[in-house]
């Protein structure tokens, strides 16, 4: 008897769902990465505006992070090293998402600038709704990520780092490692 | 029967080692590429930082501070003036335009009776509000008046606002900047090579950073000894002026 072919589920699969959670994260950290690489200083001072890190590290923080988000997006968009990409991806949105956080319990008011614009707004709170359900999707389609880092389209897959799940016969019994 | 069972176990089993070897030889692979990627990452984040900051602080050759000024600081005004109204500001910041134009008569007014003096502190974060970086060579311009002419600054400081370009666009020329410049009193010639040169744009930058550090993020920020008033209209302004003088 051939083994049977894995139940389908209707509707795409995961590689698929895969594909589409690489290219919107990559998408959005494109977009602001690019934003916040054009005014390295604006980025600067929005990163001193949230008033979290010591003046030592503002500037180094403001710095790396549009590098960051951009070598984050290449990773993203051509399916590299996906898994690692997920990984830093939730990390960074998690910090985001406690940056934006604070400075809302603090009562401050930034204009978040997470696009880059960093300034101080007399009404911040839909900026901070926004960021916080932009982070929170964001940590959502990493975790898919590191959950199902095989997708197609991607380098990983040509480079053949990922390897589609293998159909198993009903009588195989698990190898465990 | 059992024959062909055998064989097929036997083929079954091949498959599902070969399964397992190539999924061991990807994971291999995938632990190396996902090291040299995350170096690759963070050399380049690095390599970026570093010559971020080492340009910063290459001081860029013929650059300058202006002689009044130099601490981001300028005061107009009577110097016995018992209120002083501190003003941050960027000369392409159009809520500081409408800040200038609806109090520039009250303040005037104060400044001439000895009642207030003005501590301005220019700033320029608005480059990308202009195609041409408006923001840093009209602050360079007016580190010029202040370097040449330091008495032409209000004047020089009104004719920017009034003359101030909607955002999106160009700025003023380098021509006019000079017209203006000259007009408040400073010297053609060297008023031309530094508004041409950007002579003060580290100063610019500077000054900037410092507001940043000081916690002004939003311009106009207007204190009146030490306080901001409600809002910027004229009424709060000079509620705050006349709370101060009776303080």
């Amino acid at each position: 008897m051939p083994p049977l072919p894995r139940p389908r589920l209707p509707g795409p699969g995961p590689e698929t769902l895969s594909t589409l959670a690489r290219l919107l994260a990559g998408g959005v950290f494109a977009a602001s990465g690019w934003t916040k690489v054009v005014d390295v200083e604006a980025t600067v001072r929005s990163v001193r505006a949230y008033d979290l890190l010591p003046e030592s590290l503002v500037r180094v923080t403001g710095t790396g992070l549009p590098v960051l988000e951009l070598g984050l997006a290449a990773l993203l968009l051509t399916g590299l090293a996906t898994r690692l990409a997920a990984a830093v991806t939730a990390l960074l949105s998690l910090a985001f998402l406690v940056g934006v956080g604070s400075a809302w319990a603090r009562g401050l008011s930034i204009e978040c600038g997470c696009f880059g614009n960093g300034g101080f707004t007399s009404n911040p709170v839909p900026g901070y709704v926004r960021e916080i359900a932009l982070d929170t999707v964001l940590i959502g389609l990493a975790a898919w990520l590191l959950r199902h880092p095989a997708s197609r389209f991607s380098l990983d897959g040509a480079l053949r780092l990922t390897t589609a799940p293998t159909p198993r016969s009903p009588a195989q019994k698990r190898v465990l490692p | 029967m059992t024959n062909a069972r055998t064989a097929r176990s036997a083929r079954e089993r091949s498959a599902v080692l070969r399964a397992e070897a190539a999924r061991r030889e990807a994971r291999r692979r995938s632990i190396v590429v996902t090291g040299v990627v995350a170096v690759v990452l963070a050399a380049v984040v690095g390599v970026f930082v570093l010559v971020q900051t080492l340009q910063r602080d290459a001081e860029p050759a013929g650059s300058a501070t202006p002689s009044t000024g130099a601490n981001g600081a300028v005061t107009v005004g009577q110097a016995a003036a018992p209120v002083t109204l501190v003003a941050y500001e960027d000369f392409q910041c159009p809520a500081c335009k409408q800040y200038e134009d609806a109090n520039g008569a009250q303040l005037a007014g104060w400044l001439a009776k000895g009642q207030v003096k003005i501590e301005y502190h220019p700033i320029a974060f608005l480059d990308r509000a202009s195609t041409d970086d408006y923001s840093t060579r009209a602050l360079n311009a007016a580190a010029t008046v202040l370097d040449l002419a330091p008495a032409g600054y209000q004047r020089f400081h009104d004719a920017l606002y009034a003359e101030q370009p909607a955002e999106g666009g160009p700025g003023l020329s380098n021509e006019r900047l000079l017209q203006l410049a000259v007009a408040a009193g400073a010297p053609e010639a060297q008023a031309k090579a530094d508004i041409d040169g950007l002579r003060f744009k580290a100063w610019t930058a500077k000054v900037t950073e410092d507001a940043s550090k000081a916690g002004v993020n939003q311009t106009p920020t207007v204190l009146v000894d030490g306080k901001p008033p409600a809002d910027h209209s004229p009424a709060a302004v000079a509620a705050a002026v006349t709370a101060a003088l009776a303080g």
